[in-house]
């Protein structure tokens, strides 16, 4: 393995709070699910399940936040001088940072996906409901939550990169999940708005909401497109990073 | 043999000269004290020998190559800085084991600079709960970690106690004598009069002086007659 790589793992298996922020993830998964029937959700109703699994695509709100952490953190708390001086290039402390955090990112989203399965099966067996694992868009739904999880945490690196202050990256990053997203998609309307970055992800993450045409009339991209798009944002975030990474001074 | 030498280095931080023109040599197998009052550039230039700085103009080479191409630079170079951080939820011995793993370090020697620093018993904690001079023994253990040919360190003494200081003064001193570069950064006179073989005077990023410490007096006093005429 690089040694880059290795120094990132060894940083993440030293240290408690990334693991429990990501852990996060499946309760998320837990208690939304079990929002989603306990509120009067019909077991019988066939497009229920993908709602459910929807909710593995929501967990990359931490996985977002512990990429930002995995840079932003090191800015904040002077660490990253240390890195430095390991690896002068710093090019490679990015790309490591990229990959330990992708990796992480999707044993996080496998996690989520794996207790969606099992909080669902629990539930819907508990009313008496019946799901079909086969049905190509449970696979399909998770999958899409899964790179999301993955794409997130990557982008998470990029914000981290170019917000150095930890509070701020992790406040812009909510705010925009939250706030700006949203109206900035009113104000340019939803035939663009799609293509805005929680969106895309939406339509990554929500392919089980029937078939893509149902997620077009959503106002949302078929799910490869969702995907192209976040692939896209993935890329440009990292290449951000490393650039600005590489110029700057750190005093 | 490796020299630290600085050629014409320069740094502008928006309107403020931190490093002007600077040039000098800090020969192998002796002590640098590089003493100058506060905001003189210390820092900065410590930070343009290391690559975390980029230079306005000049360079610093290391045994003729910039911190930034040095192939192994953990084993090349040890550094102690001011700003340097802990993680405070780590404990000290996974803090070095960090930086080993950038050389492909073995534990084996994470345990003996942690013993070389007197902070063995305290390995197994969290930095968090660490005084500030456990930290600076941690931030030195961490330069001493490759078994570096070079030193550089900004203010090492802050936080020590007067055993801590004594015993650094005679780890310095020893590791000079193997033939080691160690450039030592201090706002105090007293510490490079004890410690240093050469100096290097510093006052609003300019070089003032730089020569043999017997040049300019020994003892205290005349050093800090020397000093206050220079900056
Ligand atoms: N990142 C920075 N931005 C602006 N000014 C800086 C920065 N870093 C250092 N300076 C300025 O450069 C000068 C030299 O600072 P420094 O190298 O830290 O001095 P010393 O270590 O000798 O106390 C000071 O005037 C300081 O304010
Ligand atoms: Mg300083």
């Amino acid at each position: 393995m690089p040694r880059a790589l290795t120094t990132e793992f060894r940083k993440l298996a030293t240290v408690r709070s990334p693991w429990l922020l990501l852990a996060l993830g499946p309760l998320t998964v837990v208690a939304g699910i079990s929002g989603l029937v306990a509120s009067g959700g019909n077991v019988h109703d066939p497009a229920l399940p993908g709602k459910a699994f929807a909710h593995v695509g929501l967990a990359a709100i931490f996985t977002l936040v512990f990429g930002i952490l995995a840079v932003a953190g090191e800015y904040s708390r002077g660490t990253i001088t240390d890195t430095f001086l390991s690896f002068p290039g710093r090019r490679s402390v990015i790309t490591a940072k990229l990959a330990a955090c992708g990796a992480v990112g999707a044993a996080a989203g496998l996690v989520s996906a794996g207790t969606a399965l099992v909080v669902t099966a629990a539930w819907w067996s508990a009313k008496g409901g019946t799901f079909h694992l086969s049905a190509a868009d449970t696979w399909r739904t998770l999958g899409g939550g899964v790179a999301a999880n993955v794409a997130f945490a990557a982008i998470g690196v990029g914000v981290g990169a170019l917000v150095r202050n930890l509070a701020a990256a992790v406040t812009a990053a909510l705010a925009w999940v939250a706030v700006v997203e949203g109206i900035l998609g009113q104000l340019i309307g939803s035939g663009l708005a799609r293509w805005l970055p929680f969106s895309a992800s939406e339509s990554l993450d929500r392919a089980s909401l029937t078939s893509s045409s149902g997620l077009l009339s959503r106002g949302l991209l078929a799910q490869w497109d969702g995907g192209l798009v976040m692939l896209g944002y993935t890329v440009a975030f990292a290449a951000a990073a490393v650039l600005i990474t590489l110029k700057r001074d750190v005093t | 043999m490796t020299d630290v030498v600085a050629r014409g280095l320069t740094k502008t931080f928006g309107r403020v000269t931190a490093v002007r023109d600077m040039s000098f040599t800090a020969p192998a197998g002796t002590i640098t004290g590089f003493l100058g009052p506060n905001g003189s550039g210390k820092t900065t230039t410590l930070r343009m020998a290391l690559g975390l700085v980029q230079p306005t103009g000049g360079d610093v080479l290391i045994g003729g190559v910039p911190y930034a191409r040095l192939a192994h630079p953990r084993r090349r170079v040890g550094a102690l800085l001011e700003a340097t951080g802990f993680h405070p939820g780590r404990r000290a011995r996974d803090h070095l084991r960090v930086l080993a793993a950038a050389e492909r370090i073995p534990d084996r020697r994470v345990d003996e600079v942690l013993g070389q620093v007197d902070l063995a018993e305290a390995a197994g904690r969290r930095v968090r709960g660490f005084s500030l001079g456990m930290r600076q023994r941690l931030g030195i253990a961490a330069a001493l970690l490759g078994d570096p040919e070079v030193l550089l360190l900004d203010e090492p003494v802050n936080g020590l106690d007067p055993a801590g200081i004594a015993w650094l003064r005679g780890l310095l001193r020893r590791l000079a004598a193997e033939g080691r570069t160690i450039l030592l950064a201090s706002h105090l006179l007293g510490e490079i009069a004890q410690t240093a073989d050469h100096v290097l005077i510093v006052s609003s990023g300019q070089l003032r002086f730089a020569g043999p410490l017997r040049e300019i007096g020994e003892t205290n006093e005349a050093l800090e007659s020397a000093f206050l005429d220079l900056t």
